[in-house]
């Protein structure tokens, strides 16, 4: 079965140009991330640091689990973004993949459920005024980090069943019911989905290195100098793993990957292939650069590390966008689509955005301002 | 038609989004509701300085927050993934006309996120007017939260202008938007005061504090009840006829009807006895649960009333449950070449296992492809062949709202025990005139006997021993199949003849 016939050709038009739904496809996503990486590796090891990282580490993931439930808000939230424009632009081969896999993808709703509970959980725990540290609560923590985990490889599968119609006609084979699909196909035939996993998680411990950095540089102002050097030394340590880990997966990737990834090594696209691959290279110098003169950075520097994290998703991100293009299009040209404006909502969504993006702006200066204390994790 | 169906045994898969959504309501309400008594009322104590109620408020603040940002949120997702693996079509068609409208819902998600973390979090670290404002932030970017996305599902039940326009705007402010604003505002309201009293009522210590919160609640509710009763009313006399007649030919629906009818009255009532007259009732855990039980009953059936009363459409009269857009030139297109043909999954599916009934393929590894499926040829096909394609046929144009067998929601087989072929097959042809909340048969005449096929393979009998016997027999049943596959043969040996 050609899987090209899988999908409808005959679409109308999208509401906004493709480049503005691509824009906003991949902001989302980097902004999504951010603390997305941070639940996805970020739990594992703030509780692994908990209970075997010593004094420092308990700190760290006191620190970090207690700003968990607020980071998973944020990323739930972020989330929202990419997921609605790929939807409005890829909607023909995103709804058919999801379908092919529905069970699974629907689970990622119920699998969420516990595992933002089991964050809470251990959160509150945390708290000076909470119950402690029980072992349910433990427990809880635990397995929400799996949770988690277990998600994030469910949101891969699905991305990957996207771009890689081939499979369809074969999950679709195996889970037919008078040509419907019981829904419980899965990916796992797809030789590129464990490296993209393990690639994310890569990103994931290196976000999450940075975060350690930032966080103890602008709102560890209660913790000790001993913490803050402890967390320069990890920050560079976690992150070098998470580079090593990177350069790993992002190779299995590429060679698995091959067909489509030949493209990206053609001329211009390999100029961001090669700065996708370096990119982590620009945090990794800034924090070594910090090691090595053995101090703590300033709140900038720590500042800039951090956007060079932000830069490094976001290059990430675009190479995601142009290589799913790649992989769709002989199925399915993206970039070929019409498009039929819709201007006067998409002024009302700017205006929106850059009047919410005010009023956030005022939130936060109220909480940051000099004089403010710390919220109450 | 354009995506492979989702086939979820006993209550199939549209059922989950209505399960997921009723779920989804009886939160997200009280997160709009919940956000203006948290706002109003802590603008009252720290103008009134009163210490114990800013305690309280506090500790409910962190009780929104764990119910609204957690379970609220995540079941909202929820929503989306569903209808996007259940009603794929229509959903890609709502996402493209109101795709700004849903970002633009996404900035004020933000915000409201922004607003209760800092409110909650910063409790007793900011100026109370800042504390203050982060309330009233809250609050409004969650109620036009709610006005937005009302938009969006009421142009569902009514699309109003946009069947001429199609534009965003007409699509927008349909007949539905200002009468479910009122009505999901006023929902939000009451739903909130029954939240309230409950976590009062298992929380507050002090009879004081509990006679506050009551009587400072009550106003709201009492406000609530009557947006609802406005905006329900307003609902009605703006559905279009076919939602009006639906709701009371279902007998399902009339009980649904009665139910919200009841359980709205009664809290109504009990608002009126307890929290009103008899203020000490609401400090019993009891009658706090068994109000907001009513409520959610109430709110919950009129939900589950929103979904069903569309049929036969997703989106009044634009698509229809089965992923069909409901336009005249589109039933014509597949009328003429196949329902089958014209689904892009369904003709892929015949092509790979039905390759004899395909004229004009071309044969390659893995199957065929291109060609055109031959209609007469499908009537060649040996029986259990024809019953397997008309299973494809139910599957993609009738399992949206009809299960299989017995115990399945709406099950089809049990709709039809007993009957003959030729009543099956007269229902098939006039499936939108037999029952307007179905959508017209979408396929040609020959598909129409396929799909006779397998309905008869799934009906159960009639129950033997009643008297009067029907004037057909079930005996008659197996005959009319016989004959139809003896018909098969014939026309398959003329078609051979006819071609040698």
């Amino acid at each position: 079965m050609d899987p090209g016939q899988l999908i409808e050709t005959n679409l109308p038009p999208i509401p906004a140009p493709i480049w503005f739904v691509q824009l906003f496809k991949v902001l989302g996503f980097t902004l999504h991330a951010v603390p997305m990486n941070l639940w996805y590796a970020g739990i594992l090891i703030a509780l692994v640091l908990y209970v075997r990282g010593g004094e420092h580490g308990q700190t760290f993931g006191r620190r970090l689990m207690t700003q968990m439930p607020i980071i998973l808000a944020y990323g739930i939230n972020l989330g929202i973004v990419p997921l609605l424009f790929v939807q409005v632009a890829y909607a023909q081969p995103f709804y058919s993949a999801t379908i092919l896999m529905a069970w699974h993808w629907l689970m990622i709703i119920a699998l969420l459920i516990p595992a933002y509970y089991g964050v809470y959980l251990y959160s509150f725990g945390l708290r000076s005024d909470g119950p402690g540290l029980t072992a349910f609560r433990r427990a809880a923590g635990w397995v929400a980090a799996v949770l988690l985990v277990v998600i994030g490889w469910l949101f891969v599968n699905g991305m990957s069943l996207m771009v890689n119609p081939h499979a369809w006609p074969e999950l679709w084979k195996r889970a037919d019911f008078y040509g419907a699909t019981l829904g419980t196909g899965s990916n796992i035939a797809d030789a590129t989905l464990w490296p993209r996993w393990l690639l994310m998680l890569g990103l994931a411990i290196g976000t999450t290195a940075v975060w350690l950095l930032f966080d103890a540089a602008w709102f560890a102002s209660a913790e000790s100098d001993q913490y803050r050097s402890w967390s320069l030394t990890l920050s560079w340590k976690l992150y070098t793993a998470s580079m090593v880990w990177f350069a790993v997966a992002g190779t299995l990737y590429v060679i698995t990957g091959w067909q489509s990834f030949k493209q990206m090594f053609g001329f211009p696209t390999v100029l961001l292939t090669l700065l996708t691959a370096l990119a982590p290279g620009l945090p990794w110098l800034l924090l070594f650069r910090q090691v090595r003169a053995g101090q703590f950075p300033s709140r900038g520097v720590a500042a800039l590390i951090a956007l060079a994290q932000l830069g490094v998703l976001g290059v990430n991100a675009i190479s995601r966008q142009v290589l799913q293009n790649i992989e769709l299009k002989p199925h399915f040209d993206v970039l070929a689509r019409q498009t039929a404006t819709q201007y006067g909502p998409l002024a009302m969504f700017l205006i929106a955005f850059l009047l919410g993006a005010g009023v956030m702006t005022w939130m936060i200066w109220q909480i940051v301002r000099p004089g403010q204390p710390a919220a109450e994790s | 038609m354009h995506y492979p169906w989702w086939y979820v045994p006993v209550i199939t898969s549209p059922m989950l989004i209505a399960a997921i959504a009723v779920l989804h309501v009886l939160v997200a309400h009280y997160a709009v509701g919940g956000g203006f008594f948290l706002a109003l009322e802590t603008t009252y104590a720290y103008r009134t300085n009163d210490r114990e109620y800013l305690a309280y408020l506090r500790k409910h603040a962190q009780f929104f927050i764990l119910l609204t940002v957690v379970f609220g949120a995540i079941t909202g997702v929820g929503i989306w993934w569903t209808i996007g693996l259940a009603s794929p079509l229509a959903t890609e068609l709502l996402i493209r006309t109101f795709v700004f409208g849903w970002a633009t819902e996404w900035v004020f998600f933000v915000l409201e996120i922004t607003a209760a973390f800092v409110f909650f979090y910063y409790w007793g670290r900011l100026q109370p007017r800042t504390h203050i404002a982060m309330g009233w932030i809250y609050a409004w970017a969650a109620w036009i939260s709610l006005v937005l996305i009302t938009g969006i599902t009421a142009f569902m039940l009514h699309p109003g202008d946009w069947l001429q326009k199609r534009t965003f705007w007409a699509g927008f402010f349909n007949p539905q938007f200002i009468p479910q604003m009122l009505a999901r505002t006023g929902g939000a309201f009451l739903l909130s005061s029954l939240y309230v009293y409950l976590h009062a009522s298992i929380t507050c210590t002090s009879e004081r504090l509990t006679n506050l919160v009551e009587q400072r609640s009550t106003r709201p509710a009492l406000l609530g009840a009557v947006l609802i009763l406005v905006g329900g009313a307003g609902w009605y006399i703006n559905l279009p006829d076919s939602a009006v007649e639906a709701m009371f030919s279902a007998s399902a629906l009339n009980v649904f009807v009665g139910l919200i009818f009841v359980a709205t009255g009664l809290v109504f009532v009990l608002l009126y006895l307890g929290p009103f007259r008899n203020p000490g009732w609401i400090r019993s855990p009891g009658f706090a649960v068994a109000l907001l039980a009513l409520g959610m009953i109430g709110f919950g059936t009129s939900e589950f009333i929103r979904e069903a009363v569309r049929k036969p459409y997703v989106v009044y009269n634009v698509v229809f449950g089965n992923q069909v857009y409901a336009e005249q030139s589109e039933l014509q297109r597949l009328r003429d070449g196949g329902y089958l043909e014209g689904g892009v999954w369904t003709r892929q599916y015949v092509r790979h296992n039905f390759p004899q009934v395909v004229v004009g393929a071309m044969q390659q590894e893995g199957g065929s492809s291109g060609g055109h499926i031959d209609r007469q040829r499908l009537l060649e096909l040996p029986p259990e062949d024809r019953v397997k394609l008309g299973g494809v046929l139910f599957q993609y144009h009738c399992n949206d709202c009809h299960a299989i067998a017995r115990g399945g929601y709406s099950a089809a087989g049990p709709l039809i025990q007993g009957w003959s072929r030729a009543m099956v097959r007269d229902l098939i042809d006039n499936l939108h005139t037999a029952r307007f909340v179905m959508p017209p048969w979408c396929g040609t005449p020959e598909e129409a006997e396929l799909l006779a096929d397998y309905l008869m393979s799934i009906a159960p009998p009639r129950p033997a021993g009643m008297e009067p016997a029907p004037t057909m027999q079930p005996a008659q049943r197996q005959a009319d199949y016989r004959q139809l596959s003896g018909e098969a043969q014939l026309c398959g040996e003329a078609q051979s003849g006819a071609a040698q």
